[in-house]
């Protein structure tokens, strides 16, 4: 069955140099994995290891300085709709409603706007929104805000949605509510998600396969099947042990 | 998105700001009576009267105070509207592209700090003193602070917003539609405000200076006929339109970026 799997992300030996004139500072080093179709795949990893930047090459926000990035077997060269993103500082469209955010991908592309309508609110109620599409950004909380920018990467029905950290400015509370909406999300929606955080707990919560990065230059260090029943318990012994052992193993990676 | 009306809050602010209001009216009203300046002002109850009276008895040869009040305003919208056409559309360019800005911004530097009204004598001669000239004092009112907020608005657009768009599928044409414009629209209206307003007091200098009709004529008027009354008139018309103006561009602030307001 893992063979057949189709291959939505091939990394080949991929490397960023940000070139400065206080110096060149290696990013991602030679680094080599691929995603699969569906799989919720979690790039973890200490701080400031480069992880968003992995996540900017895949996006096509920046171009490796070495290698390839093959998506759906086209070469990323640049931004494509077919290629969602889901951003820590939300980085909503403010001067529009919860209604016009979700639905500016497909309305860029010129879908019809009954269409379009339908699809936004599709995703507006899966994220639990039903009510707020009048709404204006500035009026929702920040964990309201983030399931407008779930949804808004959703209506353009990529064939791979990338989180940077969506959760990482919320308060604990409402991190663990979101972490269940997400798994509720991609369990009624399945989608291929390549998300990045460096919180284990999260990590363990939602992927399927944990990549754990080394420390900057990155690359890949070692990588985890998940395969703990879902929903997932954050006390399970499974859980726990786990979890201990991907903190000590990051620890190595310092 | 509807506010709820805090009526307390506002009856209160009213009060309060009538308190000073009445409290300059009385000063005013002893002050005439019972001291010499007297000689030099007329009470307010004077300048109502007059006030209610032009309203159907003509200043000058046929105009009355509401059409003298007609003809500045339709002036000051006149020239309102070509400087923030223009002025949104260079201070946009400027913000947004390095090569309008390289050449654009050292001329409107040059012309930015030039008073309106020091354009009244240039303006007579180029263009006499019919219509054009004061409609082309006005514009230049109005176009400096229009530019100058539009292009501070321009030069904020946040990138990674663009490269949002982008993302979504947008081509450059929609995300300077869909970003850059609304991302303006606040200093656009910041500069509109400002601008209205010296719009309004340059159409009153022009006025002074050349011209027939007009609020700014009637005060002119007023001091060469020796009429007080009449000046105080059109110091008060002037004072109260110029608020309603005010109070009209935030009002269309307000309904345009609902998008910025916090809260219930």
């Amino acid at each position: 069955m893992m063979k057949e799997r189709k291959t939505v992300i091939e990394c080949r030996n991929v490397s960023k140099t940000f070139y400065s004139m206080a110096g060149d500072n290696l990013v991602v080093d030679n680094l080599n994995f691929n995603v699969y179709e569906n799989e919720f795949v979690v790039l973890f990893g200490p701080g400031q290891c480069g992880k968003s930047t992995i996540l900017n090459l895949i996006a096509g926000l920046e171009k490796p300085t070495g290698g390839e990035i093959i998506v759906s077997g086209e070469k990323v060269t640049g931004p494509s709709p077919k290629r969602g993103m889901v951003y820590q500082t939300t980085n909503l469209f403010m001067w529009y409603t919860v209604m016009q955010n979700v639905e500016f991908g497909p309305k860029m592309q010129g879908v019809p706007k009954k269409v379009r309508r339908e699809r936004a609110q599709k995703y507006i109620d899966l994220v639990g929104l039903k009510g707020f599409e009048k709404h204006f950004p500035v009026k929702l909380s920040g964990g309201m805000q983030q399931r407008v920018g779930i949804a808004r990467a959703y209506a353009n029905e990529p064939e791979l949605i990338c989180m940077d950290e969506p959760f990482g400015h919320l308060d604990a509370q409402t991190r663990y509510l979101m972490e269940e909406e997400v798994e509720r999300i991609s369990n009624s929606d399945r989608r291929t998600v390549v998300f990045v955080t460096n919180n284990a707990e999260e990590a363990i919560y939602l992927a399927d396969r944990i990549i754990l990065l080394h420390n900057c230059p990155t690359s890949v260090h070692k990588e985890y099947i998940v395969d703990l029943p879902r929903p997932r318990d954050y006390t399970s012994p499974d859980f726990l042990a786990l979890r201990e052992q991907i903190t000590a193993e990051m620890d190595n990676t310092l | 998105m509807k506010a709820k009306f805090n009526t307390k809050g506002f009856v209160n602010s009213l009060f309060f700001s009538l308190i000073g209001i009445v409290a300059v009216l009385i000063l005013w009203t002893l002050g005439v009576n019972y001291t010499t300046v007297g000689l030099l002002l007329p009470t307010p109850m004077e300048v109502l009267e007059r006030a209610i009276y032009t309203m159907s008895n003509p200043i000058g040869r046929t105009n009355t105070l509401l059409m003298h009040l007609a003809v500045s305003l339709r002036r000051v919208l006149v020239g309102f509207t070509l400087s923030a056409l223009c002025g949104v559309i260079l201070g946009i360019a400027m913000g947004r592209f390095k090569m309008v800005e390289a050449i654009f911004k050292p001329l409107f530097e040059l012309v930015r700090p030039i008073p309106s009204v020091a354009w009244i004598p240039l303006a007579i001669v180029w263009f006499g003193i019919g219509e054009t000239a004061k409609i082309y004092i006005i514009f230049m009112a109005g176009f400096v602070n229009i530019t100058v907020n539009t292009y501070a608005g321009a030069k904020q657009v946040d990138e990674n917003m663009l490269g949002v768009a982008r993302m979504l599928g947008a081509n450059e044409l929609q995300a300077f539609f869909h970003v850059v414009i609304p991302s303006c629209v606040p200093y656009i209206f910041a500069g509109m405000q400002v601008g209205l307003s010296t719009c309004w007091m340059a159409v009153l200098a022009a006025e002074m200076v050349s011209s027939t009709e007009g609020i700014g004529w009637t005060i002119t008027a007023g001091q060469e006929n020796g009429d007080m009354t009449q000046i105080f008139v059109g110091i008060i018309a002037i004072a109260i339109v110029g608020l309603l103006l005010a109070v009209l561009m935030r009002w269309a602030e307000r309904v345009l970026c609902s998008w910025r307001v916090r809260g219930k």
